[in-house]
């Protein structure tokens, strides 16, 4: 028995693809499995051509793959186009005349038909594959009465009964047994996409203020900030621009509130004056960065790791910033909740790095790797604002660490003054020179002090070996399974990966490279931005890059045979 | 009695710039208003009028050229308890920040906008600004304007605004009792403040004013929309301060479902709401 499969559901928008990557998900977490789902969409309402791919495993499966086992074509026109990323051995199931010697014929329209309605084709095919994969046609009944309502209730479940039995009857011998999972032991998973995860841990991190202006792929952080938000007394506002978005995050920050905006490359291009803004007035505020492939317009539902030199040099002058980079749902629960935390703590902004690939991931998790964790606040009041021997508060105020108490206005008996102009300790603005100069050793001191609390790189792999894979954010996953695969065939890997890429883990990078023979970003742009940093902030260059600049995300198998070709 | 909102921050104006009288006005109607320093934010973007926060002894946040009204925004969303108004130049408002101009009269935040309106870009030394009448010549437009001027007050008419006046540097009493009057208007008030630009702007000076300004009078009916818009647009022949338009509507605040409650700086998750949250996406938990 396989202890796993790769299912792909395709279609135009609005024939239900989605429908059937959450009905097998469901299906999967009921049946006691795992799964991981991405999501493969156009930049239109309805028609074009859309997937889901689900990959369901008896182990936890965190990477996608690039062909699939069984595929269900709810469009049969597309076929010609979707039957190459059949895996061989594997077959699909489409309604149509024509045929294909890895093809399935089924009668969906007319089972469809039979339940209630001939939209209903895609229900009947996620029956047929029900069977094909072994699940209990009983698992899918719970999930018609969550996901539908009214009469389609009844009708999507027959639909899938019909469709499980028409497998049952017709499929072809091999196909009805090769694919057949076996069964696991349920446990309570939760189940989010990466957008998800940023949103909730930045509500779990305290948010209390979130703005934005819609842009895929950030939208999505945006919906559940303020669909949920206000359960936690989360104040959302859609904002008439991204320049308009992060100058309120910015007011609602001075004002003491933890504020957040959710945007892209083109947005966060527009947010880039305000970004210094931040630099200098050194009010907190988080910046989540979906990113998509540019520049300008670029290809609005695909994925790309194309930012991260704009992100590291954004904004006019010299000023800290923290730059977090999570790869799986998991870790931007996490990193949104020190992310939230640590803008506080130093009053610098921080950009959390993400892109189409990791917003809309699905995977389960396992309740108790989710850990919620108490929020500190690093705002002074009362007694503790410090006060001049006349009783002024300095909002500036020189310290060693270069982190100055912070106040908010309301605070009796004090005024809280904030400029972005260059000023003095008190806030106001100055021309005079030397007080600049104090005023810029004070901000880069803060930065040392941020650096001094930089999150480490994840490695896995033996102390020396063959090739060492470095990534960050959204490859992390595809990168560690491509590891494996480079073990299964005798090379020793190892991999890096980083989740926090400014302030550089610059030590411990220079550290790693030296212990293997061929070191290698693996990155989602054209021109190895990684690479660039390490050597940047290292001295050290790697061998090279594996690069993957076409919107799509990497399969592990590629990384891997790519690894392997250069070590 | 206007000392308790000094600052004591050396001035940078040109002497005779109508920004002294804007900024008596100002104090002279927080000292009205009776609140507390710590409970009234100023927030300005870049520009000579944008200096004027810095010369009052509140809380202060001058921020970007343009940017003013997003920042007073989320201020007042931030802290409804806060008194909040923005006090900046016509340039700054009407055409670095237009577009946040016309949206947040649009959400119609409870926070005042006093525009200092001298039809020019003062810090920058003489270009044309958006409300500068056609034909005038400065830095950048040698030949003279050629754009029709942006009229602010039937703009702010258009979008709804529950609050239009316009005051006058040359009438500080008047001035700071319509800035009053704003601070206290529930939704967003604007005043646009007439004065002359004494280096830069050689025709609309304090004499020009002197000649074109009358009061509007005791009779006009402020809920009377279709007047108000008469009374924006004239401006050819003759220019009314006053109070154009005063009508109340549901503000920000009170429409906002999540607001109410303590300011956001008091606010906290309860862990149990968060995990709550988690467990609406948690198979087999009901």
């Amino acid at each position: 028995m396989p202890s796993e499969v790769n299912i792909r559901v395709t279609g135009g928008a609005g024939q239900g693809v989605h429908t059937v990557g959450t009905l097998l998900f469901r299906m999967a977490v009921i049946a006691g499995h795992h799964f991981h789902l991405t999501q493969d969409y156009m930049s239109r309402i309805r028609g074009g051509r859309n997937s889901q791919t689900v990959r369901i495993g008896t182990e936890p499966v965190r990477a996608g793959r690039d062909t699939a086992e069984i595929l269900l074509a709810v469009n049969p026109d597309q076929l010609p186009g979707v039957l190459p990323g059949v895996t061989p051995g594997g077959f699909a199931i489409a309604d149509t005349a024509e045929s294909f010697p890895n093809l399935a014929n089924a009668p969906l329209k007319e089972l469809a038909s039979a339940a209630g309605s001939p939209i209903l084709a895609n229900v009947a095919g996620t029956g047929a594959i029900a069977f094909a994969i072994g699940f209990p046609r009983e698992h899918a009944d719970p999930l018609f009465e969550e996901m539908f309502s009214g009469p389609f209730r009844e009708k999507n479940r027959k639909a899938f009964h019909l469709g499980w039995e028409w497998a049952k009857g017709h499929l072809p011998g091999e196909w009805s047994t090769r694919f057949v999972l076996p069964p696991g032991e349920f446990a309570p998973r939760i189940v989010m996409s990466g957008n998800e995860a940023l949103a909730l841990g930045a509500i779990a991190g305290g948010c209390t203020f979130a703005c934005g202006y819609p842009m895929t792929p950030g939208t999505g952080i945006l919906s559940v900030l303020a669909d949920e938000g206000p359960k936690t007394g989360l104040v959302f506002e859609q904002a008439e621009d991204e320049i308009a978005a992060l100058n309120m995050a910015i007011g609602a920050a001075y004002t003491g509130a933890r504020s957040l905006v959710a945007t892209s490359g083109g947005g966060f291009a527009l947010m880039v004056e305000a970004l210094s803004l931040a630099g200098m007035m050194e009010t907190p505020v988080v910046i989540a960065l979906a990113m998509r492939p540019g520049p300008a317009t670029g290809m609005p539902t695909r994925t790309e790791q194309g930012e991260l030199e704009f992100a590291l040099s954004a904004g006019h002058g010299e000023f800290p910033r923290l730059i977090l980079s999570p790869g799986s749902p998991g870790e931007a629960f996490d990193l949104a909740q020190h992310a939230m935390e640590t803008a506080e703590r130093f009053q610098v902004p921080v950009i959390v790095l993400t892109d189409q690939l990791l917003a809309d991931t699905v995977v389960d998790l396992d309740p108790k790797e989710i850990v919620v964790r108490p929020v500190r606040r690093h705002i002074v009041r009362g007694e503790q604002v410090p006060r001049t021997p006349k009783g002024k508060y300095l909002r500036y105020a020189l310290t060693d660490s270069g982190v100055s108490p912070m106040a908010v206005p309301g605070e009796p008996g004090i005024t809280v003054v904030a400029g972005s102009d260059e000023h003095t300790e008190d806030g106001h603005l100055t021309e005079d020179h030397r007080a600049r100069v104090e005023m810029v050793r004070k901000r880069l001191r803060k930065g040392a002090s941020l650096a001094r609390e930089t999150l480490p790189p994840l490695f896995t792999g033996p102390p020396r070996g063959d090739v060492l894979l470095i990534g960050f954010g959204s490859t992390k996953e595809a990168v560690a399974e491509a590891r494996g695969i480079l073990a299964g065939e005798g090379k020793s890997a190892g991999t890096v990966h980083l989740r926090q890429v400014w302030p550089f883990p610059a030590q411990e990078i220079a550290e790693i490279l030296p212990r293997y023979r061929t070191c290698l970003t693996v990155e989602n742009n054209a021109t190895g931005q990684l690479a660039r940093l390490i050597r940047r902030e290292t001295g050290a260059s790697v061998s090279g890059s594996i690069l993957r600049y076409d919107g799509l995300p990497f399969a592990p198998s590629e990384i891997a045979a790519e690894a392997g070709r250069r070590a | 009695m206007t000392d308790r909102f000094d600052t004591g921050v050396e001035n940078a104006w040109c002497p005779g710039c109508g920004n002294f009288a804007i900024l008596k006005a100002v104090k002279k109607a927080l000292e009205a208003l009776g609140r507390e320093p710590h409970q009234i934010v100023l927030v300005s973007g870049i520009g000579q009028a944008a200096k004027l926060p810095h010369y009052v002894d509140v809380n202060v946040f001058n921020g970007l050229h343009g940017r003013a009204l997003p920042a007073a925004a989320a201020i007042k969303m931030a802290n409804p308890g806060l008194t909040v108004a923005v006090t900046s130049g016509d340039g700054d408002i009407y055409g670095e920040g237009g577009n946040h101009f016309l949206h947040n009269i649009r959400r119609n935040v409870d926070i005042a906008l006093f525009v200092h309106d001298n039809q020019v870009y003062g810090l920058t030394k003489g270009q044309p600004s958006p409300t500068s009448d056609p034909g005038w010549a400065g830095s950048l437009a040698r030949s003279g304007v050629t754009s029709g001027p942006f009229p602010p007050l039937a703009t702010a008419l258009a979008l709804g605004c529950g609050f239009v006046a316009r005051g006058t540097a040359a009438d500080i009493d008047l001035t700071a009792d319509l800035m009053l009057q704003a601070i206290r208007f529930p939704g967003f008030a604007l005043v646009d403040v007439l004065q002359p630009c004494v280096t830069f702007n050689k025709k609309n000076t304090w004499q020009w004013y002197g000649k074109m300004v009358y009061k509007i009078p005791e009779g006009h009916d402020p809920t009377d929309r279709k007047k108000a818009f008469d009374l924006a647009l004239e401006w050819d022949d003759r220019i009314p301060v006053g109070v154009l338009y005063r009508v109340e509507r549901p503000h920000y605040g009170e429409l906002h479902p999540a607001l109410a409650g303590p300011p956001l700086h008091k606010r906290e998750p309860r862990a149990e709401t968060v995990r709550g949250l988690l467990e609406k996406r948690t198979i087999g938990v009901r």
